[in-house]
């Protein structure tokens, strides 16, 4: 991969990775379960 | 764990069609993941009232042999592979969840005698791995990945690697199908050779984090052996995940010395954006836990959820995992890094064993 194919596009700066997604969902759900809005999760 | 990993079949597509994409594949997740928790639930009974004879197999590996079914006799088809590859993220938001469960004190006391473990295997296995690849002749960065995916956290670190000294293609696909052939073995042989050992739960959950490369296979192998286990396993693999962007670091330097990669301008920048940013979340959640801000029906409600996160992640394992497409890759990775994982498995072992017998576990 050549440098240029390296240099970061200014879009992608802000473009979240998998990894950072799966914390933001998981944070979602943790503060609805801590809202009341899911009271309970059955398993 | 494979925080590198896209999806390359919707990169390029719209936001809304990559969702529309994703939906098939998700949904067979979520079908035989609670396949397999319908039948943990209704064999055993079934067994029970016919008098038979039965073990008591988990949901785990009930998912994961259903997985392994279809991916190894129809196939998977075109239209859910985009989903199923989101096996990984799942498992991510699994753990992050997973750290309502454990107080901060607990994890800065199992966090610290695992990050002792956890330095002195990653130094041991990519010492090994590297006199192997001496050994054997394989290409100088072929070795590298391999020592890179067998010391700390198999695929994610062998890709984070493969873009930091700029290895071939080619390097990259052998070492992630012998990773992969390698941690589907480890996933059903660790809780055999742990219950042939009799080895305490503790020393079994730090065992198969120190030893089992990919996280989701981490995870599944300590949940096969129980709950507990699987938990103490995820919280040993986060730390070793957490030591990715220093050891990419250090090899991205060591190639950029020989000429072969590119220089590593702002290295903090650089281990910022390897790190693994689910093991913050983990933490943060724990943090959280900690303090009193989830009451205990929540904490349950958190686990819960991350337990459906988890059985997911085993129903992607078992569909992910194909004998055949990994037979085509040859013997000669596969050699390697089966000698390797056997040595390191003996060696994370042996390490186990020892912490077991100076902290009376």
């Amino acid at each position: 991969m050549s440098a240029q194919e390296r240099a970061v596009n200014p879009g992608d700066r802000w473009k979240l990775s998998l990894d950072t997604w799966a914390v933001v969902l998981a944070f979602v759900a943790a503060l609805l379960i801590r809202a009341g809005v899911f009271k309970h999760v059955p398993w | 764990m494979a925080d590198a990993i896209t999806v390359p079949q919707v990169q390029s597509a719209r936001p809304a069609l990559r969702f529309l994409r994703i939906i098939p594949g998700v949904l067979l997740l979520c079908a035989i993941g609670y396949a397999g928790k319908l039948l943990e639930q209704n064999v055993g009974a079934y067994a029970k009232a016919h008098h038979w004879t039965f073990p008591n197999i988990e949901y785990v590996l009930w998912a994961i042999v259903l997985g392994l079914t279809i991916s190894n006799t129809v196939g998977v088809p075109e239209i859910f592979r985009t989903g199923v590859a989101t096996y990984e993220f799942w498992l991510k938001a699994g753990i992050v969840l997973l750290g309502s469960r454990f107080l901060l004190g607990d994890i800065l006391k199992l966090g610290g005698v695992s990050l002792v473990l956890v330095a002195i295997e990653i130094t041991g296995s990519i010492a090994f791995m590297t006199f192997l690849g001496r050994l054997f002749k394989l290409k100088p960065k072929l070795t590298t990945l391999l020592a890179v995916g067998s010391a700390v956290c198999g695929v994610s670190a062998i890709i984070a690697t493969k873009g930091a000294i700029d290895a071939d293609d080619e390097d990259s696909s052998f070492s992630i199908a012998a990773i992969l052939a390698l941690g589907a073995l480890a996933l059903f042989s660790f809780p055999v050779i742990g219950h042939f050992l009799h080895l305490s739960d503790r020393a079994y959950g730090l065992w198969a984090g120190l030893g089992v490369d990919n996280t989701a296979e981490a995870t599944a192998a300590g949940a096969l052996y129980s709950d507990a286990e699987g938990k103490l396993a995820v919280l040993v693999k986060s730390t070793r995940n957490a030591m990715i962007g220093f050891v990419v670091l250090a090899y991205a330097i060591y190639w950029a010395s020989k000429g072969q990669a590119q220089a590593v301008g702002n290295k903090a920048a650089f281990l910022w954006q390897k790190f693994p940013k689910f093991v913050l979340g983990f933490l943060l959640i724990s943090v959280l836990a900690t303090y009193h801000f989830f009451n205990k029906d929540q904490v349950g409600s958190l686990a819960n959820l991350s337990r459906w996160a988890f059985l997911l992640t085993f129903a992607g394992v078992g569909l992910r995992t194909n004998f055949r497409e990994m037979r085509k890759q040859g013997l000669r990775p596969f050699a390697v890094g089966a000698i390797g994982e056997v040595a390191i498995a003996g060696f994370t072992l042996a390490l186990v064993v020892g912490a077991s017998k100076i902290f009376g576990w």
